[in-house]
């Protein structure tokens, strides 16, 4: 998946003023970088990742601009070149920095050669580049080699060059690359990335969740893989990981990363096979889609009536795929509960997965589960619910194919929303993931209970304020208080309605339930590496910095904790101690 | 119930890191928390003879087995416990509880009648202190393990694995394995099934859906598991961590090796599917010089040209027979991270990514804070309380408070006038009555506490205070704030990141562009205009950069 650029997938290129464009690798078309040219996808397709290439010009008569690989020497060279003179300078630095007692400024070898300037004599005038932009432009339209003879020329008739110091050089060199290089660079598709690319672009859409925050997350949801080998022969559920997500899909990608279910197909391809796949798809010729990469195995089905349901009603295009029913995974799964009728995850579709009209062959499709709240919380009400009459077979041949195919395709709905309902409130989910800007308190009140003991619970958010209140649901205080008076998990059923919305008021949620509660954030600088010039980078983006609320379930003592209150109450809240 | 004697299960030991079974098993990985960031892990036992005792009490183990993850467990009075179970000829299985699966309602019975009243098992509760028992995970074996080394903490190794690209199914070198917190961490991330779960499922038949039912792939293509290989110098070290890493299960997913990376690089003689490993497709070197590791991480054999051996990084290299073996993936880009904490480590371990062209090279340090939450209370009604505040709240509390210390310093000057003039036996009673009047109002809770708060001593205001805090609600009182917890970790170690790319010849590019060959007419053009419909098209790609910037 991420070796080689596959077809129909997306990946993102990195231009060279930094910013990222997100391309669906389609062949036979071209992908226009606007001032920096065009290029044929196909000169891309198959090729590894991480590759920088550089937009050729034109030759005459050709529709496409042929690409250059820029090799990692030439990428690295200017680096390597100013560590070189720095290790050369050092020496004579020191020297002459002794001999003239440090005072700044322009430092002068022995000889006289001048080493390291200051910006004692910088003159601040545009004027001092000689070219006019006319003069670019023309440059330009010219149209020599790749960018790289305009950076020259426009270094060459700086009249100032050499007046700069290196780090003003170093500088001018950088911003007259971003403006004139016409290279790219083509890097995989995933949810580092995706984060990465939405914070430049739609960050509230996402939440403004950055890539520091998905790794703490999956970190502290215990989100993974799972499998069983003692499971195998029963389809009993596991790794189950329930997720609310306002982030578009973002989220859901970064946790189905996690466990494996994001990408259409695990990377097990060998060498040889590779070979072998490349051979057949040289035959298939350039317009299908190469059909081993794309395709993960095909998974068989437990249920033979599911079978015969779905070679009645699917067309021969779609017959080979039926035969898994959407939704159906037992392990290692997200469910997702959504606030509106359908489910928001159109970041998805960067992945190959569309949630209106699912891939078959995408994982998601069996592993991903999706519900409204309306049908975890009242399901009787959700008419998606209710089941569709049943029809005899002999009927159903009576009918037109047409309205046999809507009656099966309802049935199939039904089942598999009551199968994702009734398995979704049974509980016993092993973690919960929760990025939203709903109300946290009643997010938690109706997941919480369908966890089980350990499970960890992980609630982002782009602001602290939220999280701040809802650790205070958790306080040590309110603990102490809860414990003392003797509650349990639930209000005693002889209380009135005025005790009852007293112990609602004072403890929303039952404050034992969760155990180590704590609020983070986490938040990564970078630096400039050159040798002389290490620092951390001078702008990064500001916004919302992003807290994360974790905890882990349990399940309090009932009954005896009061009688003990009454002997030790500071101890035990000590003791008790998690508070 | 956990179902148990099945022949797979038998045949492969599962993980309790990530297969933890519904409720505690024997001989498995336990962790009682006590407290946050207090955990203590333990293996349990099916021995009447084995307890953890915790400073919040004992806990035999007895009395642990078989509840469910995340039970809140009362500590037990071992002492008394024994010499019951000795005369009920104790020592064996406990006895099965008739209300296990529903949960607790058995404790409440048991102990109805006192205080110490008797739990499960007939065990003897003691009368205070308690345990949760969880499962372990990577953040909590991270917390309680046994240091050897420095640690890497769950911020800075899940925003490592994270930039890393770990997903299940990859393969990681981790070199330094120092205490195991990262071997436990990536161990979880690559994780894709255990190796010996395929090999004994053959005969069985597969039933599994997706991506999960790895048998229900063409022959060839077999499923590739998730593995770990970490590299050790200290040699006690590599011992423990491997019974560690027997011990909880992971033995198939990691495998630890004693080495002086630096010297004798990241090749095993160990193979799957007849290929040599690791083939590794992410790196972490928590090494003292990464820059001496890097020569070893090539995909072909590093030239002089490439290792300038330079005044200050002396770095001979070493022509062995030995035929070149690259312990990278040949196929898959390979990601490192180094982890150093000086910034001259960086510099020279930056300085050798570059010459052996690695690209992508960023260095981030990251800053991780803890937030602590509290309520702060302010008021003069806080005056002898615990956390809170006893400043006055606003500016009309002071103005009350200031009035009436006026009041009461005048009363002191007229009793002190008139104590000089003799009158003081008469007065001072009379004062004294007054004021007990108003404690016992105080006490009644008719008073009006505030009029009178200042004609208490202090000793008496703090114990009113005291005893009306009994009635409040001090846990919703106060304004809620927050900061950053005392105890800043403000730097742990500079994280350097590099990607390789995957080799590519002018013999791959020639055969992929047969393949692909670019037509003369390739008219439709991607991206922004684009003919293509909705699939996989949104306003991302119909936007183009701008050019913009001018200078």
């Amino acid at each position: 998946m991420h070796s080689r650029v596959l077809l129909n997938t997306h990946v993102v290129l990195r231009l060279p003023s930094g910013q990222f464009k997100i391309v669906e690798v389609i062949p036979n078309t071209a992908i226009p970088l606007g001032k920096y040219g065009s290029f044929s996808t196909n000169l891309i397709l198959g090729r590894p990742y991480h590759l920088t290439y550089e937009i050729l010009d034109k030759e005459d008569g050709q529709t496409h601009s042929k690409l250059r690989l820029v090799p990692a020497s030439e990428l690295n060279a200017e680096a390597l070149a100013s560590e070189d003179a720095a290790a050369q300078g050092e020496e004579k630095t020191e020297s002459a920095a002794n001999a003239k007692g440090g005072v700044e400024f322009d430092i002068v070898g022995e000889n006289g050669e001048l080493l390291m300037r200051s910006n004692r004599l910088t003159i601040d005038d545009p004027l001092r580049q000689t070219l006019t932009q006319d003069e670019i432009e023309e440059l330009k339209r010219a149209g020599t080699g790749s960018g790289k003879d305009i950076i020259a020329k426009i270094m060459a008739s700086h009249q100032a060059l050499d007046e700069k110091t290196s780090f003003s050089l170093a500088k001018y060199t950088v911003r007259k690359s971003k403006k004139y290089l016409k290279r790219f660079t083509v890097l995989p598709m995933d949810p580092g990335m995706l984060a990465k690319v939405m914070m430049e672009r739609e960050a509230v859409r996402i939440m403004e969740l950055r890539e520091e925050m998905l790794g703490l997350i999956a970190s502290w949801a215990n989100v993974h893989h799972y499998s069983d080998p003692g499971e195998e022969m029963e389809t009993k559920r596991g790794g189950r990981w329930l997720i609310i997500d306002d982030t578009g899909g973002l989220l859901t990608a970064a946790m189905a990363e996690r466990m494996g279910i994001l990408y259409p197909q695990e990377e097990e391809v060998e060498e040889s096979d590779e070979e072998d796949l490349e051979e057949s798809n040289a035959t298939n010729g350039t317009n299908h889609q190469a059909p081993s990469p794309k395709d993960p195995p095909r998974p068989t089905t437990t249920d033979a009536s599911e079978k015969e349901l779905a070679t009645t009603t699917s067309n021969p295009k779609k017959a080979p795929y039926n035969h898994t029913p959407s939704q159906s995974s037992p392990t290692t799964t997200l469910t997702l509960l959504h606030p509106s009728a359908q489910p928001s995850l159109g970041l998805l579709r960067h992945f190959g997965f569309d949630t209106n009209e699912p891939s078959p062959t995408h994982p998601l499709h069996t592993h991903l589960k999706t519900l409204s709240w309306l049908s975890l919380l009242s399901p009787s009400t959700d008419p998606a619910y209710a089941e569709p009459p049943l029809v005899t077979a002999e009927k159903l041949a009576t009918w037109k194919s047409g309205k046999r195919g809507t009656y099966h395709r309802k049935r199939r709905r039904w089942e598999r929303v009551k199968r994702v309902v009734d398995e979704t409130r049974e509980g016993g989910f092993d973690g919960l993931v929760v990025a939203t800007a709903m109300e946290l308190k009643g997010v938690l009140e109706h997941t919480l209970p369908l966890l089980r003991g350990g499970a960890q619970v992980a609630v982002y958010s782009p602001h602290v304020e939220p999280l701040v209140q809802l650790m205070d649901l958790y306080s040590r205080e309110r603990r102490a208080a809860f414990m003392i008076g003797g509650h349990t998990s639930a209000p005693s059923p002889h209380a009135n309605e005025t005790e009852k919305r007293e112990l609602e008021e004072d403890f929303p949620l039952n404050p034992l339930a969760l155990l180590n509660t704590q609020l983070q954030t986490a938040r990564g600088r970078a630096w400039q590496v050159l040798p002389g010039r290490t620092h951390p980078f001078m702008t990064a983006r500001g916004g919302a910095e992003g807290f994360l609320f974790s905890g882990t379930k349990v399940q309090p003592v009932e009954g005896r904790v009061e009688a003990r209150g009454r002997f030790a109450k500071r101890r035990k809240v000590e003791g008790g101690g998690e508070g | 119930m956990y179902p148990r004697g099945h022949s797979l299960k038998d045949l492969v030991r599962t993980s309790p890191f990530l297969n933890p079974p519904p409720k505690a098993t024997p001989d498995s990985l336990a962790l009682l928390g006590l407290r946050r960031d207090h955990f203590i892990p333990i293996t349990l036992q099916d021995d009447g003879a084995a307890v953890t005792n915790t400073r919040f009490g004992s806990f035999p183990h007895q009395a642990l087995l078989d509840l469910p993850w995340g039970t809140q467990v009362r500590a037990i009075n071992v002492n008394a416990s024994r010499s019951k179970k000795s005369k009920k000829q104790g020592g064996g299985k406990k006895r099965k509880r008739a209300d296990d699966d529903d949960g607790d309602g058995n404790l409440r019975e048991d102990d109805a009648g006192g205080e110490d009243g008797e739990g499960e098992d007939g065990h003897e509760l003691a009368s205070s202190g308690f345990v949760h028992l969880l499962p372990p995970t990577p953040e909590t074996w991270t917390i309680s393990l046994p240091h050897r080394t420095q640690v890497v903490y769950t911020p800075d190794y899940s925003y490592v694995l994270q930039r890393l690209r770990v997903r299940p199914g990859d393969t990681i070198i981790e070199a330094g394995a120092g205490s195991g917190s990262f071997t436990h961490a990536s161990a979880r991330a690559v994780f894709s099934g255990y190796p010996s779960q395929q090999a004994s499922a053959k005969e069985l038949e597969n039933v599994e859906n997706g991506i999960a039912g790895g048998d229900a792939l063409p022959k060839k293509k077999k499923r590739k598991f998730g593995k770990v290989y970490s590299f050790e110098f200290h040699e006690p070290r590599v011992q423990v961590l491997r019974d560690e890493v027997k011990e909880h299960g992971l033995e198939e997913i990691v495998t630890v090796t004693h080495r002086d990376v630096y010297e004798d690089g990241f090749c095993i003689d160990e193979e799957v599917d007849g290929q040599p490993q690791p083939r590794a497709n992410a790196i972490f070197l928590d090494l003292p010089a990464p820059w001496l590791a890097l020569k070893h991480l090539t995909r072909s054999p590093p030239t002089s040209s490439q290792i300038r051996s330079s005044a200050n990084s002396p770095m001979p290299v070493t022509e062995s027979d030995k035929p070149f073996r690259t312990p990278l993936s040949p196929t898959k880009p390979v990601h490192i991270c180094t982890f150093s904490p000086c910034i001259e480590q960086v510099t020279r371990t930056v300085s050798m990514l570059r010459q052996l062209g690695w690209i992508e090279i960023e260095m981030v340090e990251l800053l991780h804070k803890r937030i602590d939450v509290k309520r702060e209370r302010v008021g003069l009604q806080e005056e002898g309380l615990r956390g809170g505040n006893p400043m006055p709240k606003s500016v009309d509390e002071a103005l009350g408070r200031l009035r009436e210390q006026e009041l009461r310093t005048r009363g002191f000057y007229e009793r002190q006038k008139a104590k000089a003039e003799g009158k003081e036996d008469d007065d001072a009673d009379a004062g004294a009555e007054a004021m007990e009047k108003e404690l016992v109002k105080v006490e009644d809770g008719t008073g009006d506490a505030e009029g009178i708060e200042s004609l208490l001593s202090k000793q008496q205001r703090m114990e009113s205070n005291q005893s009306k805090a009994q009635e409040r609600k001090i846990w919703k009182e106060g304004k809620l704030v927050h900061r950053t917890e005392s105890e800043l970790k403000t730097h742990t170690s500079y994280l350097t990141f590099a990607t390789l790319p995957r080799e590519w010849t002018e013999e791959d590019e020639k055969r992929v562009a047969r393949k692909w060959p670019v037509k003369k007419q390739g008219g439709v053009e991607n991206g922004d205009g684009g003919k293509r419909g909705r699939k996989g098209r949104g306003k991302e790609e119909a936007k183009l950069p701008e050019g913009g910037e001018d200078d």
